[in-house]
């Protein structure tokens, strides 16, 4: 299964989850998630997110 | 082959950094009223945290100007800051000393550069594989001395050695050396308190790894300093001091915390049958049980950073140039956040994440390998040990501790395999 993962920390965007407490609701596409949305563990940029077989 | 490079012993061979270490870390039976305490008087209190519970002086940074910042999300704003509130100035007296060059040293954009570095080996992908490679034999290879008694000390059979042997794996490091190593993993750190064995421990670990490195280098295997002595970056491999520091550090930071959030989640539990119980019954309560240990006692009660320019915190000023005890175990236990903070309820809500492994640009790079040890040794030891429940005729666990917490011993019994 792939998955958009933070290269800076490992945290994993789940759709389904979403990223409530950064604003993202739950079964968001990560195409639709805001370019100046950031990692919440660690801050990085969507731009720092790489497709990555988990 | 390669042949593995001598670990030399400290010069005084009868110095004990385990004892001596406790005078650092402290022997307070609980902090958290005096950390509600501070709490209510604001999210800045212009104090040391450490000198809230102890005399021992702190010879580093016992000088300097402190204060503390309390609460879940006025921490937030500290660590997710790091342009205001940075590393390097913070850790260079105290961990810089100990461990070297390491990226928790270091502020962008250095640290961004080095960090993607060490975080790709460490990504979940990578440590989920470690679970049955290296954690499982190791967590069964330690239950097995103990496994037919009946009863064990949890904490000195099994949560005090498996992450270092985890790490001890995964750097193939010879068995016979793992004491010493061990031994001066923890003394390096001592040179917070001023004893002549910190440095010397830096030293000897340095020597060693750099050793290990020119073999590795020259000769590489399929373990982790094989995989970061050779990995290159923009064509450069990375320079000798930062990834010799990365290693004395991967000691502690990956083997003591997870000694640590390991003791603390058993205890939990064993002092919560029903809660043992359900999380035996139904595994996939495991990462809540976790989580909610982390939060409950997070290991590392708080963190510092360096204040670089004048800044205010919910109106509180923070002036440059204080050192800032960032107090995560106030974040943790933040009853705006967290309904009854100070109950260990591995069903509550988990809308609020923990900040047990702290948050922002330094959040913990072994997180995702402490999850799997974590969650490894717990299923290990509920399907091993049936009818696992405190040792009625010891005395009941004990967390302790101001800075780093655990319980010293958590005496089991259980129905002999």
């Amino acid at each position: 299964m792939k998955k958009w993962m933070c290269m800076n920390c490992g945290w994993i965007y789940e759709q389904e989850l979403g990223d409530p407490m950064g604003g993202i609701a739950p079964g968001t596409a990560w195409e639709d998630i805001p370019d100046d949305w950031k990692c919440p563990d660690c801050g990085s940029a969507k731009s720092d997110f790489e497709m990555e077989e988990i | 082959m390669t042949v593995m490079p001598r670990l030399e012993d400290l010069t005084d061979k009868s110095f004990n950094p385990f004892e001596v270490e406790k005078l650092s870390t402290g022997n307070c039976p609980d902090p958290y009223p005096r950390i509600h305490e501070l709490m209510s008087q604001g999210s800045v209190v212009y104090e040391s945290y450490r000198n809230q519970f102890t005399d021992v002086p702190d010879v580093q940074m016992g000088h300097l100007p402190q204060c503390m910042v309390l609460g879940y999300d006025a921490v937030m704003q500290v660590l997710t800051q790091p342009e205001i509130f940075r590393n390097k100035e913070a850790f260079a007296p105290n961990l810089g000393k100990s461990f070297g060059n390491t990226v928790t040293v270091m502020d962008a954009p250095e640290h961004t550069h080095f960090r993607k570095i060490f975080q790709k080996a460490f990504l979940p992908q990578i440590v989920a594989k470690w679970g049955e490679t290296v954690v499982d034999p190791v967590v069964n290879r330690l239950m097995e001395s103990f496994i037919h008694r009946g009863e064990a000390d949890l904490i000195e059979e099994f949560t005090h050695h498996y992450p270092f042997q985890v790490i001890y794996a995964q750097v193939e490091l010879d068995p016979e050396q793992a004491p010493v190593f061990h031994k001066l993993a923890i003394a390096q750190l001592l040179s917070s308190i001023g004893a002549p064995q910190g440095p010397e421990a830096t030293q000897k670990l340095g020597e060693f790894f750099g050793e290990l490195l020119r073999q590795k280098r020259a000769k590489p295997g399929t373990d982790l300093i094989s995989h970061l002595a050779n990995v290159e970056v923009d064509g450069e491999k990375l320079p000798d001091d930062v990834l010799i520091s990365f290693l004395r550090q991967l000691m502690n930071a990956g083997g003591d915390t997870t000694f640590r959030g390991t003791s603390v989640l058993l205890a939990g539990l064993l002092t919560h049958p029903d809660q043992l119980k359900a999380v035996s019954e139904d595994r996939s309560l495991v990462p809540h049980a976790i989580d909610e240990a982390l939060r409950w006692e997070g290991p590392v009660a708080s963190t510092f950073r360096y204040c670089a320019v004048d800044t205010e915190i919910d109106g509180n000023p923070i002036k440059a140039g204080t050192y800032v005890n960032t107090v995560l175990a106030s974040a943790n236990r933040d009853p705006r956040k967290f309904e009854n903070p100070d109950e260990f309820n591995i069903f509550r809500d988990r809308k609020n994440r923990i900040m047990a492994f702290a948050s922002g640009p330094h959040v913990c790079i072994g997180q995702h390998l402490a999850r799997v040890e974590m969650t490894r040794a717990l299923n290990a030891i509920l399907d091993k040990l049936p009818n696992l429940r405190l040792d009625p005729d010891k005395p009941a666990p004990q967390i302790i501790g101001h800075m780093l917490r655990y319980p010293e011993h958590l005496w089991v019994r259980f129905d002999p395999q």
